[in-house]
């Protein structure tokens, strides 16, 4: 079977099995959810990511589009220790193939994620190749121009038409969605206890979703750095106030940039479904699914913003309230997909006081 | 919220002896409770009646009572204690049955005594099967269609309406206890019965069958806030109708997509909060239709379990431990990650490698009974492998299970083997794919998931690949590796010498890494080194220790023969060796035991206990030395091959371990002390290769004679002989045991001679006897099998102190260091000596709490070479001891239908318990009551005797009428009473006609029976009696000391007068 490496931009090389796809650059992360790897492929958090599964065995149990999170897989890269290609079954690796997103497998995934760990998220490339050196050689001018791509990654990610939809309850509120690369079980939440549904483009101004006029807010989750994402932060900072405000990982730390805080880089993010959090609007402590490479920095919240939701491993920051503007946010996933159900109360929590 | 400020002194209830379905798993959890609630400065009072564990040494709670778990021992334990709080949830169904027991009964009231953990209602709800359907319905949970049946009628019309096969569940019973699967009216009539009879309410859930199905678990755990993780999901290797403790099981589950296991997820939160359990830990069985994906709830357990052991050793999260913290009122994030040490508890571990668990059977030691698993769990232990992918740790764990041909020997295929799951199964499916079937060939015929018959074959066809490799390269040596294969296999399927394959693969370079157990997959740091090997990790040398490192090699699966004891002895070595400031590694592969807690050793290795495994992390360690004479045989048989590459073996030498086994040098050594003490003497004895030279060795030593095969472990194949037929039967059955190489070996059989265990500790310049323990059962019993009293009570004081001298003698000359193991028998005052193991015994955990002497710490400072000066063994005297101590025996007659419960040299129980009390009656007592005897106060007393034992017993019988006892006896019995002017009712023999014996047993006329029989035909005519007793539960005893032993607990039974006795320090 045909050779193939992950090279990091720090230097660090492995050697494994190219399995499919063609060669790629991308930020280079590990995520610990057991399941779901068809739902964290097609989270468009994951743009420009190449995702190392910690769990050793991918491609279990087939796959399935009506699990999808968006309409096309976004990660650059899949590389587990092993992925089902037997000749029951092989579709997942298949499927990967087709896309063009490189598979690398047969490798200790740990030793990946052990350097990810302690050394910090970097750039890097899975190549085919047969040899180390021309690995790197490729390695290099892959990053290269995976590095010229235009920061705002939301904006690469989202919608460019506003859509609307119909939700499930006619006495439900109305809720405008600011789409930063939005989960799909966001909208199926939202739309399941709104009477309208209405999902805008992340460079869309507070204008147009005003003349919308909606009952609440949604801030998505999407990928990249939050503070690349400059035309939706003056957007929420017009907001704000105005209507309540949810806001979710990526809408999470873009409230907070609108709102005057700052956001910092984690060493190597959250990515997973079993993060422990402290839920302060809930009055509960329960697991979450995470993904999130940036945090909001505490110190930097005004005054009448509230830390609500502590994440349990690190303590930084899940999620924060203001409760006179009428906003909040967590930086986890409470609409799960993968990951425990738990969390999904916040919507209730949510649309419960729109109207 | 912090701890309860009102709970200061808590009860924990352990779970008695060892059973199939309750085993050293709840040694592990009632260990690492107490050490947690000790270690939170509360008072912890433990009750257990089973020596043979950890939990039970006096260092691990405030005050231990080796006492029956039953209600008047633990009323007058709670009324001595007073304690704040009961903890039932850590000893098992044992623990959960006799809190209810205790809250009905009012003591709990009486007492003023909370139930913390699980109350009665969340018990009920759990245990109660319509009380959890309704649970069940209200949460929107499915199970499959069934009904509660009460009586035999009820069942006929069930049986009609919910169709075959059906699946019985009897209420209240442990390890699916006298359930089973029918597939026919017939067998259902049988299985109906019995299993009403086994309920403890009479009332049996009978259910449709849901065969086929694929079986998961999650175990759970939840604090009073609300919070609720997932500590582990298991997927089932064999599909519904197997007892999940019979199952190959994997962790974490393989097949279910997000969606499907988060549902499981969401109804299994549920679940817990509608049956009220506020903390703790629980485990939910669901099974999903491999089609459909159509989920049923089977079962829940409101306790620490079996599964939670495992998932404890598969995911680093130690269940137990927590459970007890939150039982006091913690909250999981106020409780830290024991293994990265920065995280809270609150969290649901990630894995990064995959387990397997595979049982252990014994159906060879119990001949007649049928190899078929189904819902009532059979299995005697269970081993865990550990990799990164599910073929290299399903591989490991099949190497762990130390069978005969390591790995996945071929067999003669039966397709029946393969469809009707059996111990054997698991064999016939790796050669149905070398026989070419295919995938979905193999399901239909099994409904094994697909994905784990992939993988299998995976394996197996790498098989061929390996034979026809014509040199082994470096590349595709490493591929096979990572495929789990061992070099044993490798050797075997290339017709290479193991050695061979392994030096080639360390010239290459080929070993394997050492993957930490983390909970986290690697995501935080964490410093405990809890490994397992993976061909797929890059080696690293060892981390250095400021400490000399020691290596102690556990005792792998439990066994009938091998079990807790030895697990035992480990885990006190290992805390021996700390003390002594050595760095230990243990070494073990079995989930259940307390060896294989992260917290007990330095480092901890789970890996199989094959050459292999140990000279690899024996070559990683590099250790000043390694244990073999703690856990039992398996290291023992190691020994050698770890010395011949180069490691220290502590303790006694090869050269000295061989004197004692082999047979021929040990009747040598015997032979000369017999010169300097001739009241010494060896059984006359000889070796036969064949039934011809068997048949002459009988003529010179005389019959009865007792036969063995050369290797035996627990006394497989061992029978007594009473004459040439049976001789001639000996050799027809076991003759495939039996060569020139591995000859027959014949002993004299010392009729009626009383047995004796000596256990000793030798060092440079001294010894100490731990005590000797007289057999209540006459020579013949296999040790393990009969009851033992220290200190002896028919011994003469001259016979024991022969019996020091001599084995003091014995040691010296053996040049023992460390443990040694006497099994000698005494017959008009002649000593004979039957058996020397040189390393600790399955007697040593009781002998060390009759006598208080701490062995297993003298074994080690043996080891480490320590002089008398240090040890100082002169105070360790054990006939100094002031109370009597009787080991009880636990047999698994019920699990196993088809089997005879007569005794005899083959070891066929699975546990011990411990009465200790001021004299051999009250002691004697509490080890019946201990081993679940029903001894009964009044009633009839069924006598069916051998012509030899007529005329001992009669005194018996007349003690027994004197009592108020009625007795019964069979024609021959009767007659002989009769002629004695002894009163009783007649009755048929089996072949007599009707109605006879049993019918007489099995219509519940007899309280007790007492059957002794010789001879082959005489056992098998009265095998009815027996299995009727079994099936009944009415004590049978069927040895004539053992008889009077129980006329003795009688008496003192009908005095009513007992006391509780709590363990004191060790000397």
């Amino acid at each position: 079977m045909a050779r193939g490496f992950l090279v990091l931009e720090s230097g660090e090389i492995y050697q494994g099995l190219f399995r499919g796809g063609k060669s790629r650059a991308g930020e280079v992360v590990f995520n610990t959810s057991h399941s779901g790897y068809e739902e964290i492929a097609t989270d468009p958090s994951y743009f420009g990511q190449i995702i190392v599964m910690t769990a050793p065995m991918q491609g279990n149990y087939g796959i399935n589009s009506s699990v999808w999170e968006s309409k096309r897989l976004w990660i650059e890269g899949f590389i587990s220790l092993e992925i089902q290609d037997s000749e029951r079954d092989s579709s997942w690796r298949r499927q990967l193939s087709e896309a063009g997103i490189p598979i690398l497998s047969d490798l200790d995934t740990r030793e990946i994620v052990l350097r990810l760990r302690d050394g910090g998220t970097p750039w890097g490339a899975i190549v085919h190749a047969e040899i180390e050196a021309e690995a790197r050689e490729t390695a290099r001018s892959l990053i290269a121009e995976k590095k010229l791509m235009n920061l705002d990654w939301v904006h690469a990610v989202s919608r460019k038409e506003v859509e609307v939809r119909k939700g499930q309850r006619p006495e439900g509120p109305r809720i405008a969605i600011m789409d930063y690369g939005s989960k799909e079980n966001i909208l199926r939440e939202l739309a399941a206890r709104a009477s309208e549904i209405a999902i805008f483009p992340s460079r869309t101004s507070a204008k147009t979703v005003k003349d919308w006029n909606p009952d609440g807010i949604m801030l998505t989750n999407g990928p990249g750095n939050p503070s690349d994402v400059v035309a939706a932060v003056e957007t929420v900072r017009d907001l704000i106030g105005w209507r309540p405000i949810f806001g979710i990982c990526m809408g999470n730390q873009i409230l907070a940039l609108a709102l005057g805080a700052k956001t910092y880089k984690l060493k190597f993010g959250h990515r997973g479904s079993n993060h422990p959090v402290r839920d302060g609007l809930l009055g509960s402590v329960y697991v979450t699914s995470q993904n999130h490479g940036y945090s909001v920095d505490e110190a930097t919240l005004p005054k009448d913003a509230r830390v609500t939701h502590i994440n349990l491993n690190d303590g930084s920051v899940a999620g924060f309230e203001c409760a006179e503007r009428r906003c909040f946010s967590v930086q986890y996933h409470p609409e799960s997909h993968p990951g425990p159900h738990e969390a999904v109360r916040l919507f209730d929590y949510f649309t419960e006081r729109l109207l | 919220m912090p701890r309860m400020s009102d709970v200061r002194k808590v009860l924990i209830l352990g779970s008695g002896p060892i059973v199939i379905g309750q085993a050293c798993e709840f040694d592990y959890s009632g260990t690492q409770a107490c050490k947690a609630l000790m270690s939170e400065g509360l008072e912890v009072i433990l009750v257990n009646s089973n020596p043979a564990t950890i939990m039970t040494d006096p260092e691990i709670s405030t005050r231990v009572y080796i006492e029956p778990l039953t209600v008047p021992f633990v009323e007058k334990i709670i009324e001595r204690e007073r304690p704040d709080a009961v903890i039932p949830t850590l000893g098992g169904q044992t623990a959960l049955n006799l809190a209810l027991q205790l809250a009905d009964q009012g003591v709990l009231k009486r007492y003023g005594v909370r139930l913390l953990g699980a109350d009665p209602e969340v018990i009920r709800a759990a245990e109660d099967r319509e009380i959890f359907r309704k649970i069940l319905d209200k949460v929107g949970a499915r199970y499959p269609k069934s009904e509660m049946v009460r009586n035999y009628q009820q069942a006929m019309d069930v049986a009609k309406t919910l169709g075959y096969p059906l699946i019985l569940r009897p209420n209240y019973t442990l390890g699916g206890g006298g359930g089973g699967v029918a597939y026919t009216p017939d067998e259902y009539e049988l299985m109906i019965t019995r299993a009403l009879r086994e309920s403890p309410t009479s009332e049996v859930q009978v259910e449709e069958s849901i065969l086929g199905y694929k079986e998961f678990e999650l175990e759970v755990m939840r604090d009073q806030s609300g919070a609720f993780v997932i500590i582990c999901s298991i997927e089932n290797f064999d599909p519904c109708g197997v007892h999940t403790g019979d199952s190959i099981t994997v962790a974490p589950q393989q097949t279910l997509t997000d969606r499907e296991y988060q549902a499981m997820r969401d109804e299994a939160r549920k679940i817990i909060e509608e049956v009220g359990l506020a903390t703790g830990g629980a485990n939910i069985q669901f099974a999903c239709h491999p089609v459909t994906g159509e989920r049923v709830v089977i079962e829940m357990n409101p306790r620490v379990s079996r599964s939670s052991a495992l998932a404890s050793k598969a995911t680093g999260f130690p269940i137990a431990k927590i459970a007890a913290l939150l039982a006091v009122g913690y909250q999981l994030d106020e409780i830290r990650n024991d293994i990265t040490k920065t995280t809270p508890s609150c969290y649901e571990p990630a894995l990064d490698y995959v387990v397997t668990k595979i049982p252990r059977f014994a159906f060879e030691k119990f001949p007649g009974s049928q190899d078929i698993l189904t819902t009532q769990m059979k299995s005697v232990g269970e081993v865990m492998g550990i990799g990164r992918t599910f073929k290299e740790s399903f591989m490991k764990a099949v190497s762990s299970l130390e069978n005969r041909v390591e790995g996945l020997a071929p067999v003669t295929f039966s397709e029946k083997k393969l469809s009707m799951p059996n111990s054997q199964r698991l064999f016939h499916l790796a050669q149905a794919f070398r026989e070419g079937w295919t995938v979905s060939q193999v399901y239909a015929v099994t409904q094994i998931s697909p994905w784990f018959l992939e993988q299998v074959q995976q394996v197996v066809s790498h098989e061929a690949d390996v034979i026809e490799a014509k040199e082994l390269s470096k590349d595709f040596l490493l591929k096979t590796k990572r495929l789990g294969f061992s070099d044993a296999t490798i050797a075997r399927l290339r017709g290479e010498k193991v050695s061979d394959i392994r030096s080639r693969r360390h010239e290459m370079g080929l070993r394997p890494g050492y993957s930490q157990v983390d909970t986290c997959a690697g995501e935080f740091k964490s410093e405990t080194p809890y490994f397992y090997s993976s061909y797929w990790a890059k080696p690293k040398p060892a981390a250095a220790v400021s400490k000399p490192r020691v290596a102690v090699l556990g005792s792998g699966p439990n066994r009938i023969g091998q079990g807790i004891e030895f697990d035992y002895s480990c885990v006190r070595g290992v805390k021996r060796f700390q003390l002594e400031g050595r760095h230990v590694a243990m070494i073990n592969s079995n989930p259940e035991t307390v060896s294989t807690d992260y917290d007990t050793s330095d480092e901890l290795y789970f890996e199989p206990l094959t050459e292999e495994s140990v000279i690899e992390i024996l070559d990683r360690i590099r250790p000043e030395g390694f244990v073999a004479q703690l856990g039992g045989q398996t290291p023992i048989n190691l020994a050698s091959k770890l010395v011949a590459h180069g490691h220290k073996l502590m303790g006694s030498s090869l050269q000295s371990i061989d004197m004692a086994e082999d047979r021929a040098q040990f009747s040598k050594i015997c032979n000369e002390l017999n010169l300097k003490i001739p009241a010494i003497k060896i059984p006359a004895n000889g070796m036969a290769g064949s039934f011809e030279e068997a048949a002459a060795i009988a003529a010179r030593i005389k019959y009865p004679i007792i036969c063995r095969p050369s290797y035996v472990l627990g006394g497989r194949r061992m029978e007594v002989v009473e004459n040439e037929d049976e001789l001639q039967s000996y050799f027809e059955r076991h003759g495939d045991y039996i060569s020139i190489e591995e000859p027959c070996l014949m002993d004299q059989f010392l009729e009626g001679a009383l047995e004796v265990d000596v256990d000793l500790v030798r060092g440079v310049d001294w010894s100490v006897i731990g005590g000797i323990v007289e057999h209540i059962e006459a020579a013949g019993v296999h040790s393990g099998d009969s009851m033992g009293v220290l200190p002896p009570q028919r011994l003469k004081a001259s016979t024991c102190e022969l019996i020091e001298e001599i084995s003091r003698q014995l040691a010296n000359r053996i040049g023992t260091i460390g443990h040694l193991n006497l099994q000698l028998a005494v017959q008009n005052d002649q000593v004979f000596i039957l058996e020397a193991n040189p390393r600790s015994s399955r007697s040593v955990p009781f002998v060390s709490k009759a006598t208080l002497i701490p062995m297993i710490d003298l074994g080690v400072l043996a080891s480490l070479g320590k002089k008398a000066s240090e040890v100082q063994p002169n105070k360790y005297q054990w006939d100094k001891i002031d109370t009597v101590s009787v080991k009880g025996v636990v047999f698994p007659f019920k699990k196993f239908p088809e089997s005879d419960s007569i005794l005899g040299p083959e070891m066929k129980s699975t546990g011990e318990s411990m009465g200790r009390g001021a004299d051999y009656a009250e002691a004697l007592l509490k080890a019946s009551i201990a081993s679940h005897i029903n001894v009964p106060p009044s009633g009839e007393v069924l006598l069916s005797l051998r012509d030899r034992d007529k005329e001992t017993m009669l005194s018996l019988a007349r003690s027994l009428v004197g009592m108020g006892y009625r007795l019964s006896a069979t024609s021959g019995t009767a007659r002989f009473l009769f002629n004695e002017g002894i009163d009783c009712v007649p009755v048929k023999k089996v072949h007599e006609g009707r109605p006879n014996c049993v019918d007489r047993i099995r219509s519940g006329q007899v309280a007790l029976v007492i059957n002794t029989s010789s001879g082959r035909r005489a056992v098998e005519a009265s095998f009815d009696i027996r299995r009727s007793c079994i099936d009944f539960s009415i004590p049978c005893i069927t040895e004539s000391h053992a008889a009077e032993a129980l006329l003795t607990s009688l008496k003192k039974h009908r005095s009513r007068e007992f006391t509780v006795l709590a363990q004191e320090k060790m000397i």
